[in-house]
């Protein structure tokens, strides 16, 4: 699942280091995976700019294995750019890291952010100085769009790589290297709590019970079907042209998705599970309610 | 509070109906506090940012079995409690002691606090947030913590609990508590032995009172989740002639894919898990009865034993008087005999709270998933 427009962008990859002198290097990044915690406190951290700011930066936190870097947070630090310098508040990095690493010390320094989509002189002054708390690992940059230039907020991660003669900080090329998200099955849940916020009108949600979620997921479901169905029949009739895409996903689908359950899996099913299910639910309601009388025993002398 | 507020909404009532002479002294809620600014609103909602939600979410994940706990931070304001942020505390380790772990945590607060207020972030602490498995959350270090919050905080600060395995199974939980003037009192005067309890009527379903929640994200915040749940059309090539295999298509681009966890039916495992924790609180259940038990046998064993003795002494005194001797001095015997203290019903009180939150996860659990296998075999039977 990558995030914003696909780019037509060729991603260059070092060579693999498997030759004797870089035999202890670190694998190169192919691939870099952001959680969606990681860029709403970027977000958060922009709204909260100053107003005279343009951009805002920070430190990425996460992880890596085998040339994957995993974005899995993100925190502001201070910094100002005024037309001949820029300075970053190192002593702020300092306290944050170390106040970030004793609640998780698995999450190490990964890269920075920024916001706004240019890259200029001072983004490789500061890559210079994250590519040295990183080493020996490279440091990554990633880019969030907040002014929407293409449309709209794309996020972009690159690499550093020295240019020139003679090597400056000043002086490197970012190479873009792709970007997915990742989201674990807790953290679904929560973005889809987010995403009714942002899509109802008043911008407001409620945690729903969970028969109510049931629900509202089973009317989802028959939504999609009936739409994949009306397309078929369509297609069926002729009224519709079918494209061989959509019809390789279904078939697909169809097909991946195992054996349907069927006649005799779902007696098996009922058999198997629904006589331990109300069982536990006898069982569970006993408890509630001796537990409500011993608690009320409880205050009668 | 419930009067200020039935006060204000009879004030605000015939208003309409007479608006040429609104009475003067009534202020609208909203504007008691421009006027004066500790006037009490009270609270009626709370109201929970995204980058809230998911930094609960995180923390809670990345800890799972164990509980954690972290500060909210965000500001009152009309009677809506908005968290904006928050951020976990470091949880003892084993074998750190208590008195060494409390401070290390409010010193690594003070200077989150101190951060976070660099970089123009909320610092204003109004509450804190608390994972939980199962749905058994009430514990006696959650009442004390909330305890100490509502004493110090402006309008009592509020308790946020998440249950996680919900969450992992598609349906996200999130509650938010404070506590009952009647536990409050309890707490206050540390009387949690059957007189007290009696006398507040107090039991595991009114130590907490919860309160209405809400999502809300900033601005930007719901476009950057609109642009991620759009699916996106990619500039591959069209005339796609018929295909070998899904992998030669051009990728569908939608990084927010529903994948409805919710609909899964297998949730055996959840309830296994949920049972054992069941018979566990059970057992301690038990010992804490026998424990109690044990203790009134002991009262009553000290009790006829002083009973006895003051019989003997009177018993004694009367001879004594009847021989023309001067009596024995009355003795107190509370010195004698120590009468041990009636022990307290509150962890006991707290087991059963525990015992009902499992029981009723299982309830909603059970529930939902005999409503899952019915829909199931109604599908398959109607295919």
């Amino acid at each position: 699942m990558s995030l914003g427009r696909p780019s037509q962008a060729v991603f260059l990859q070092p060579p693999a280091a498997t030759s004797a002198p870089f035999a202890n290097r670190p694998s190169p990044v192919t691939s870099v995976t952001v959680h969606p915690i990681a860029l709403f406190s970027i977000l958060d951290h922009y709204l909260r700019r100053d107003e005279k700011q343009d951009r805002v930066i920070g430190t990425l936190l996460g992880s890596r294995q085998d040339g994957e870097v995993e974005v899995k947070s993100a925190f502001a630090v201070l910094h100002a750019e005024t037309t001949e310098r820029v300075a970053v508040d190192m002593d702020y990095h300092r306290t944050m890291l170390e106040l970030h690493q004793r609640i998780n010390p698995r999450e190490v320094i990964v890269g920075w952010y920024s916001t706004g989509a240019n890259l200029n002189t001072y983004s490789a002054l500061i890559q210079g100085f994250y590519q040295h708390e990183t080493a020996p690992h490279p440091a990554i940059h990633l880019s969030l769009d907040t002014d929407a230039t293409d449309g709209q907020l794309g996020v972009k991660t690159y690499l550093s790589a020295p240019v020139g003669v003679t090597p400056k900080l000043e002086n490197c090329v970012f190479t873009p290297v792709p970007c997915t998200l990742r989201y674990t099955n807790v953290e679904k849940g929560g973005l889809d709590l987010l995403t009714n916020a942002a899509s109802s009108s008043t911008h407001l949600a409620h945690p729903e019970r969970e028969m109510e979620e049931l629900e509202k997921a089973i009317t989802d479901v028959v939504g999609m079907l009936d739409r994949v169905l009306t397309y078929v029949q369509a297609v069926l009739k002729g009224e519709r042209k079918g494209d061989p895409a959509i019809g390789r996903y279904l078939l697909d689908t169809l097909s991946a998705e195992g054996p349907a359950l069927g006649r005799k899996g779902a007696e098996a099913l009922m058999g198997s599970q629904l006589q331990d299910t109300i069982m536990v639910s006898y069982l569970a309601s006993l408890v509630r309610s001796q537990v409500e009388v011993s608690s009320r025993l409880a205050l009668v002398t | 509070m419930a009067a200020a507020l039935a006060a204000s909404q009879a004030a605000a009532a015939p208003a309409p109906a007479a608006p040429v002479q609104p009475p003067a002294e009534v202020i609208p809620a909203s504007w008691a506090k421009l006027v004066d600014s500790e006037a009490e609103i009270p609270l009626r909602v709370v109201q929970l940012d995204g980058l809230a939600v998911m930094k609960i979410m995180k923390h809670s994940r990345d800890a799972y079995p164990s509980a954690v706990n972290g500060i909210l931070l965000g500001l009152d304001l009309d009677g809506v409690m908005e968290v904006s942020n928050c951020f976990p505390l470091p949880q003892g380790r084993e074998g750190e002691e208590e008195s060494t772990a409390r401070p290390s945590a409010s010193k690594y607060q003070a200077s989150m606090l101190r951060s976070l207020k660099e970089v123009h972030g909320d610092d204003n602490v109004v509450g804190f947030y608390q994972s939980t498995a199962m749905g058994a959350f009430l514990s006696q270090s959650f009442l004390d913590l909330q305890a100490s919050h509502q004493k110090s905080l402006r309008h009592g600060g509020i308790a946020l609990v998440h249950d996680v395995s919900r969450t992992a199974r598609g349906n996200t939980s999130l509650k938010a508590f404070r506590l009952t003037q009647a536990f409050l009192q309890a707490h206050k005067a540390k009387k949690f032995n059957v007189q007290g309890l009696i006398e507040r009527g107090l039991t595991f379903s009114n130590i907490l009172e919860e309160l209405p929640l809400q999502i809300h994200n900033t601005p930007l915040l719901d476009a950057f989740l609109l642009t991620l749940s759009q699916p996106t059309v990619s500039p591959t090539p069209t005339t796609l002639f018929p295909t070998a295999s899904l992998s030669d298509l051009p990728p569908t681009n939608q990084p927010l894919t529903p994948t409805f966890p919710i609909l899964n039916t297998a949730s055996t495992p959840a309830l296994t898990h949920n049972l054992s924790l069941v018979l566990d609180t059970l057992d301690d259940y038990n010992q804490e009865s026998s424990n109690y038990a044990y203790h009134q046998r002991q009262i009553a064993r000290e009790k006829t034993r002083a009973d006895a003795y003051t019989a003997k002494r009177k018993e004694e005194n009367a001879q004594r008087v009847r021989d023309g001797l001067p009596p024995l001095p009355e003795e107190d015997v509370s010195r004698l005999f120590k009468i041990p203290p009636e022990p307290s019903r509150f962890e006991s009180m707290l087991l059963l709270g525990q015992l009902d939150g499992y029981a009723k996860t299982l309830e909603d659990v059970t529930g939902a998933s005999m409503v899952k296998m019915y829909a199931a075999k109604a599908g398959a039977t109607a295919a």
